[in-house]
């Protein structure tokens, strides 16, 4: 294993193999940065690019490259603009565009590339330590447990949403139904769909992503609409000082360990991670009450959570040849263009080029920063167009990728709803968060839920008690827990409202 | 800079990066050239496929080689939904000019007709074969620590404990499912079926012993029975794939059972010239180098089949899937 280890690094320090991650660096980005164009989509149009480079340490970091990056640049519309562009900025859009109209926008993004780059980097190394220890856990992860586990963290966000629980209750609902739409999973049996076809599949994240988030934004700064020439903010900002990334550092390092053992598990994801990193951080912080008012830690919350979800699939997936999502299953193809077979005998018979190819990912990080760092005073300048050319560009943006993600005229449409509903919502001061994850939790809780059933048959409380005592743990204790932080986030509610009070007086 | 050019050049600059991603599709689709032989533009391939799975990744390898034989590129456009109908409806909709095809299988192809509500076209006289670019065979495997050794061993505690046996599949009437339930149906068994989202999770749930057994292509476990963790119990096919290991028609399955056919199909009515145009490329492409080891290195096969020949093979599902589902329903 050593000897593999010290192979490897040989095989990883070459020019060329950082060159291309460089390069799938940066198309990641700037894929992320558009919205609706997924770090799958990104990837799935690059994958040729690696087959036809005949090199398993050029082909494969360039893909990894793209896959961090793209994670990353979904930041970018989510701060600038409250556009997030994919599923795992959505904690990004609490503080982000508030840091924006404070005139913070270029300390926000380059607090998103740190936490980013940090995390990424920490998960990596923890996978490349951890990947045959780990591989073993994986596997105790099935359908019951990843069940318990969604349940839980509908649990989580509905205590601690943002406002009276009764307002984040009635929103998760509402998400949880919206995800309903469709054909169920089991029977392919069409549900609240009024006989069209175009609701069949149900309702797609990206227009619910952006018409939630950024529709209301554009109607606030149309509605506003100050004199002509005015803009979102005169100026970028400072930059990020050395010492509000120290204060952040234990977010990070937090937001890392939640990102990596969700990583681990395959079919969780990236929104769930910067979900509960941001919820633990404003959990653990001395003042709850500035977290989705333009809080940098917030930020950094986030974007660590959803990029060191990043390093640790790979972990399934070297060591199981089972791949989490779409982006692994994509990186499965390539290994196996590559001539390398993802599976259990991956490490015996070409352990050095596999552990070339992680070192290869953990130095990335260095180039992360450097192209990370050059890119920011070109995006953060978007804020210091005029309004007059910026809404029209981000009204643009937020049609062009809603149908960009799947090329289907009625995500226009739902788009157009959401939006809708967004405004309502804030106008009501209702959260759209947990409307949001609700969306994403519900569908897949009742996935796991069905599977659970099929797997437990008629004998469920043997199955309960016997085979998966794991699930039954995390089901009984989740009440618990939830009582207790919806207790805390009371707590907190209220010592704001006596705050806001106090100076209102 | 004067702060007027400054924004001019940021928001050229800005155009620019969005404006990038869109181009490495939009492209090569701005080529016009006058009349001239087909194919004079590039050709757009519908994929009813999610991004990432294994027909994807198939779609991608041989449109990076056929262009080589058509002069033109093959362009892969995503229509995921409607298990796939989605895709091949715009694709029955588009004009038959030979510039839109759709990759899809079997199941999709004939199966569907009869277990998805479809009101919007009809696959066979709207569809015609291009080529069948390959084929795959289902194998029934287990965990080599389980219990059983052999079919016959399966077979005999799914006949003692009717229901308990789980088997994880990859998806309602797809790949892993239409074998099952023509196992159970020619076998008189039944088993107790756990969907997943595709063959990756299903065998997962197979490792880590959540299920009993599952199936898979032989290529996509050729590792773990390397590794010692996962066991061939039979291949489908009326002969024998695995030493030593039965075939579908030895455990009483008909010899059909079992199989996916990739294939490309166009729109009915598009010129014959232009389909033979295509179907000679495709025959070409079979003895590229190349395009033959990308293949086998996806542990894909290059079983070509000639889009004419095909036609006789989709009649005869259409009768057998016709069969399968009339019987299902009527138990």
């Amino acid at each position: 294993m050593i000897e593999s280890l010290l192979a490897g690094v040989d095989l990883a320090l070459r020019i060329d193999t950082f060159i291309w991650i460089s390069g799938g660096l940066l198309l990641g980005m700037l894929m992320g940065a558009l919205p609706g164009f997924t770090t799958t989509m990104g990837m799935s149009v690059l994958v040729p690019i690696s087959f036809l480079v005949g090199d398993p340490l050029i082909g494969i970091p360039f893909l990894i490259g793209v896959y961090k990056g793209g994670i990353y640049g979904g930041s970018v519309p989510a701060i600038l603009i409250s556009m997030p562009g994919t599923g795992a900025s959505i904690a990004t859009v609490f503080d982000g565009p508030a840091l924006t109209r404070k005139g913070r926008s270029r300390k926000a993004l380059e607090m998103s590339l740190f936490a980013s780059a940090i995390a990424d980097f920490f998960s990596d190394v923890l996978t490349l330590v951890m990947i045959v220890p780990v591989a073993a856990i994986v596997l105790g992860f099935g359908p019951p447990e990843i069940a318990a586990v969604m349940f839980l963290s509908l649990v989580i966000i509905a205590v601690t949403a943002t406002g009276p629980v009764i307002k984040g209750l009635i929103m998760l609902g509402l998400g949880v139904w919206v995800g309903f739409v469709g054909a169920d999973p089991f029977s392919a049996l069409a549900r609240y769909t009024f006989g069209t076809s175009e609701l069949y599949d149900g309702f797609h994240l990206i227009p619910i992503l952006i018409g939630l988030f950024a529709l209301p934004e554009i109607f606030k700064a149309v509605k506003e609409g100050d004199g002509p020439g005015a803009r979102a903010a005169s100026f970028v900002g400072e930059r990020l000082r050395f010492d509000e990334l120290k204060r952040s550092f234990p977010t990070i390092v937090r937001s890392t360990a939640i990102g990596s053992g969700i990583g681990v598990v395959p079919g969780l994801g990236q929104p769930i991670a910067a979900m509960m990193g941001y919820i633990a951080a404003k959990n653990s912080s001395k003042h709850p009450e500035t977290f989705g008012k333009g809080e940098l830690d917030g930020i950094a919350a986030a974007e660590a959570a959803n990029n060191a979800v990043n390093g640790p699939t790979m972990v399934p997936l070297l060591t199981l040849g089972i791949p989490g999502d779409a982006v692994t299953a994509l990186l499965l193809g390539a290994f196996m263009m590559q001539g390398l077979r993802p599976g259990p005998t991956l490490l015996e018979s070409s352990g050095d080029v596999v552990f070339g190819i992680l070192i290869a990912m953990v130095l990335a990080n260095g180039l992360f920063v450097v192209i990370g760092y050059l890119t920011i005073p070109l995006f953060a300048r978007v804020v210091t167009i005029k309004k007059s050319l910026l809404i029209p560009i981000t009204i643009m943006l937020a049609f062009a990728g809603t149908y960009l993600a799947r090329g289907n005229p009625f995500d226009i449409v739902t788009l157009i709803g959401f939006g809708l509903i967004g405004i309502a919502a804030r106008e009501a001061k209702f959260d759209v968060a947990p409307m949001v994850m609700g969306f994403i939790l519900g569908r897949e809780l009742e996935y796991t839920f069905g599977q659970t059933l099929a797997l437990a048959g008629d004998d469920w409380i043997r199955f309960a008690l016997t085979e998966r005592l794991g699930m039954t743990t995390v089901v009984l204790a989740t009440p618990v827990i939830g009582l207790m932080l919806g207790r805390r986030m009371t707590r907190f509610r209220k010592r704001a409202l006596a705050r806001d009070r106090e100076q209102s007086a | 800079m004067s702060p007027s050019l400054l924004l001019t050049t940021v928001v050229r600059r800005s155009a620019a990066l969005f404006a990038l991603p869109w181009l490495l599709f939009a492209g090569p689709m701005a080529q016009q050239a006058a009349l001239a032989q087909y194919p004079e533009k590039p050709i757009t391939l519908i994929t009813p496929f999610a991004a990432g799975g294994s027909s994807d990744l198939t779609a991608r390898v041989f449109t990076s080689f056929i262009s080589k034989y058509l002069g033109r590129p093959m362009l892969i456009k995503l229509v995921p939904g409607q298990a796939g109908q989605k895709g091949t409806l715009e694709a029955t909709k588009a004009a038959p000019d030979g510039y839109t095809l759709v990759f899809i299988d079997n199941y999709r192809d004939q199966l569907h007709q009869y277990t998805f509500r479809n009101d919007y076209y009809d696959t066979n006289e709207d569809l015609v074969t291009v080529v069948r670019i390959n084929y795959g065979q289902i194998a029934i495997i287990v965990r080599t620590d389980g219990p059983y050794e052999t079919w016959a061993q399966l077979e005999a505690d799914a006949r003692a404990r009717p229901g308990q046996i789980r088997m994880s599949h990859s998806g309602l009437w797809a790949a892993l499912f239409v074998p099952a339930r023509r196992i159970m149906q020619n076998l008189d068994l039944r088993f107790r079926m756990v969907p997943y989202r595709g063959g990756g999770p299903a065998k997962a749930a197979l490792m880590a012993g959540d299920v009993d057994f599952s199936m898979a292509f032989p290529a996509t476990v050729a590792v773990d029975v390397e590794a010692g963790k996962v066991r061939i119990l039979a291949t489908a096919g009326p002969e024998r794939t695995v030493e030593g290991v039965p075939s579908f028609v030895e455990i009483g399955l008909s010899p059909n059972t079992g199989y996916i056919h990739r294939i490309v199909m166009a729109p009915s009515g598009v010129p014959e010239d232009r389909l033979m145009r295509l179907r000679r490329a495709f025959a070409a492409l079979q003895s590229d180098e190349a395009y033959l080891a990308a293949m086998r290195r996806l542990g894909e096969n290059t079983e070509y089949m000639d889009g004419v020949d095909y036609e006789a093979v989709r009649i005869e599902q259409s009768r057998e899937y016709g069969e399968l589902v009339r019987a299902i329903a009527g138990q």
